[in-house]
């Protein structure tokens, strides 16, 4: 297949192409004009090409998206206040939806996240799945959830009103090299010292790498068609058992400063009442004492990847332990693995013309 | 106020200004938000959804004509409002633009004899000038406590080359391309603020720069003095100084006063009860306990989620009342006439440092 990947140079894409190309498909990578290509070491692949475009510019969309078999929507902005994210998020996909339409291409892959789940209501220790409500009220979340759940509606309502096929997919926090921390854990106040609640949550952790292959595989896959799937390895690991791992194999002490979940929630709570009672609703204060949002990072529940493994036939390829090896590897193994496959293309082309 | 309202308004863009038009609209007695019009669908059910505004439209033409609004708020980058002012007046609505109502000062003219013509008001917004710290010191001047004004400086510095809308090189924002490049969005801000206090000028010296170098800026400083009579004023505009600050001073024969809207406080140096020699030690003491003051209602304005558009409240509220005509716009022909000037001005190729 031909792939249009957006979002190609950022954490998850990188990885997403590199996927691509190994399941032997050809891969148009979005990147915007000003990135650097410094880093992606698919750049010089001869089955990748690069496209340069800002989605939050609808010119020139048309012949980005012209002649690919399915797009891979991976790009989001993270950073910014709502109306950045908006921006990059949102009124991006739309540009690329309309595209898309104008281009006659009729099949997408949208990556979502779990943020779109509405947790404040949902009871300590009870399963989410794909079928537990989306958030009612976005506004009290963070703007990253809001425009991820907008981005997420607008691909499904396209799609199924001009009868294309689509997957959407929900990553669960997505780790890897130089991206170890998740907010899920609780705050990190600097690279040495963290605060850490609800010791017994379990992180719905998904390797990059197994993300990746998940993505690429939601792209050819015929029963995928149409479906919501939540993307995360198996036996997601508790706070404490995550943060064990990874002390075990980082090469600097990190100060851990421990509350109690039942601690956090009862100041997030008075915070939140102090706020609604003297300022009105109008105080600005740091998510972890906002309820919406520290239930959706730090609260005890259970995740299941069944839907995922049925639907994709997929199962996670790195373990727990492989996937902190390889993010803290002295190099980046898939750096060495597109280096590799490029000085034997290169050998094999230099043969070719010897003889 | 007069029989029409509320006024029936609409906004066109909906930014992240448009948080502070629509929250005035959804709170004012003068006013109702009945439209919103923004080129994203999402983005503009977003506004209408947080503000409980009736509906959002993606054309603005067809918000105009479905709508009929008596007053127009146009929120977008200034390389647009020619079009939209245009077409608001000739709908007939009273148009509310963001600075710079235009980028030339004939392009002023054209747009005000239109609206004259329709009978119609166009008020550009100039929302600093409605601070309290800034009225403060009007009427520190208007009491006489400043003496006559001799100096005015007007100094703001924004890190807009470090990061975000401006320094994004993968999609030039659209004010790169204005007769001062992006300073253009910023420096209305500036000659109203100086023309508050400088009546007139006659005699103006520019230096614009692009200390930093690159492409994409084409200034990213700014040192201009205007002198008008007597009375010499400074305005300054740095992207790379920090912190963040947009100081205002003004100096007379009797004392000064100063400001940063950014971390509002008021510093005024005056002759104080005890003569020429207890007056020092008086005005550090009295502005010692005023410094205190701002920086806990800092604090609390930081917590309450207050910004520096505080002005904007008082503006919007004053150009609602002139509306029928009983009163005067808080921004009138002539301030707009003169701030377009002096930006023509700084730009002129002869008065280039």
């Amino acid at each position: 297949m031909k792939l249009l990947i957006t979002g190609s140079s950022g954490f998850l894409g990188k990885h997403v192409v590199a996927e691509a190309l190994r399941q032997g498909h050809q891969v148009r990578a979005l990147v915007r004009p000003a990135t650097s290509l410094d880093g992606l070491p698919w750049r010089d692949h001869p089955q990748v090409e690069i496209a340069r475009a800002d989605l939050r510019s609808r010119s020139g969309l048309e012949e980005v998206v012209a002649g690919v078999d399915c797009v891979l929507h991976l790009a989001a902005d993270k950073g910014g206040d709502v109306y950045a994210q908006y921006g990059g998020t949102v009124i991006a996909t739309e540009h690329l939806l309309e595209a898309m339409e104008a281009a006659g291409v009729r099949s997408i892959v949208g990556i979502s996240s779990f943020s779109i789940y509405g947790y404040l209501h949902k009871r300590s220790f009870s399963l989410l799945d794909e079928e537990t409500p989306v958030e009612s009220d976005p506004r009290e979340r963070d703007a990253y959830g809001h425009t991820k759940l907008v981005q997420e509606n607008l691909i499904r309502d396209f799609a199924q009103k001009h009868g294309w096929r689509f997957v959407i997919l929900r990553p669960g926090a997505i780790f890897g090299r130089d991206n170890l921390w998740t907010a899920r854990l609780g705050m990190q106040l600097s690279d040495t010292r963290w605060v850490r609640t609800g010791a017994w949550a379990r992180v719905p952790l998904s390797y990059v790498e197994n993300c990746a292959e998940a993505i690429v595989m939601a792209a050819a896959c015929d029963a995928a068609d149409g479906a919501t799937l939540n993307v995360l390895d198996d036996n997601p690991p508790t706070q404490s058992q995550y943060i064990s791992a990874l002390r075990r194999k980082l090469d600097h002490r990190v100060q851990l400063i421990r509350i109690p979940w039942f601690v956090m929630r009862i100041l997030a709570r008075s915070a939140w009442l102090t706020n609604k009672i003297v300022f009105r609703g109008g105080a600005k204060t740091p998510s972890i004492f906002v309820p919406a949002r520290l239930h959706a990072r730090c609260k005890p529940l259970r995740y299941s990847n069944r839907r995922l493994r049925e639907t994709l036939g997929w199962t996670p390829r790195w373990s727990l332990d492989e996937a902190l090896d390889r993010s803290l590897a002295p190099t980046d193994p898939v750096d060495g693995e597109f280096a590799r496959a490029s000085e034997s293309a290169q050998a094999q082309s230099k043969a070719e013309l010897a003889a | 106020m007069s029989s029409k309202t509320p006024y029936r308004s609409a906004v066109i863009g909906a930014g992240k200004i448009s948080e502070e038009h629509l929250r005035f609209l959804t709170t004012s007695p003068a006013a109702t938000a009945d439209a919103v019009c923004e080129l994203s669908p999402a983005l503009g059910e977003y506004a209408a959804e947080m503000f409980g505004v009736e509906r959002a439209y993606t054309d603005y033409r067809e918000m105009l004509q479905d709508r009929n609004p008596d007053v127009v708020h146009i929120l977008t980058p200034p390389h647009t409002h020619r079009q939209l002012v245009t077409d608001c007046i000739d709908s007939g609505a009273h148009v509310i633009v963001e600075k710079p109502i235009a980028t030339s000062n004939a392009e002023f003219h054209d747009l005000w004899s239109m609206a004259q013509s329709k009978g119609v008001a166009l008020i550009e917004d100039h929302n600093y000038r409605f601070n309290e710290p800034v009225l403060a010191i009007e009427k520190l001047i208007e009491a006489g406590e400043l003496g006559d004004i001799e100096e005015v400086e007007v100094r703001m510095a924004l890190g807009i080359r470090g990061g975000g809308r401006y320094a994004d090189a993968n999609l030039p924002h659209p004010s790169h391309k204005l007769p001062a490049g992006v300073l253009h969005e910023f420096i209305t801000h500036l000659t109203y603020l100086t023309l508050r206090f400088l009546p007139t000028f006659d005699r103006v010296g520019a230096a614009w720069s692009n200390h930093a170098g690159g492409e994409l800026f084409k200034y990213d400083d700014l040192d201009a003095l205007v002198i008008g009579g007597s009375t010499h004023a400074r305005i300054r505009f740095s992207a790379r100084t920090k912190p963040d600050c947009f100081c205002l001073t003004v100096r007379g024969s009797r004392g000064w006063a100063e400001t940063d809207l950014f971390q509002p406080h008021l510093r005024v140096v005056t002759p104080r009860p005890g003569g020429e020699q207890l007056s020092p030690l008086a005005n550090q003491l009295i502005n010692g306990v005023a410094l205190a003051g701002s920086s806990v209602k800092g604090f609390l304005n930081k917590v309450r989620q207050k910004t520096p558009y505080e002005g904007l409240g008082t503006f919007l509220d004053l150009a609602y009342a002139s509306l029928d005509g009983a009163s005067d716009p808080p921004v009138t022909f002539d301030d707009m006439d003169r701030a377009t000037r002096l930006i023509e001005a700084l730009l002129a190729e002869e008065n280039q440092v």
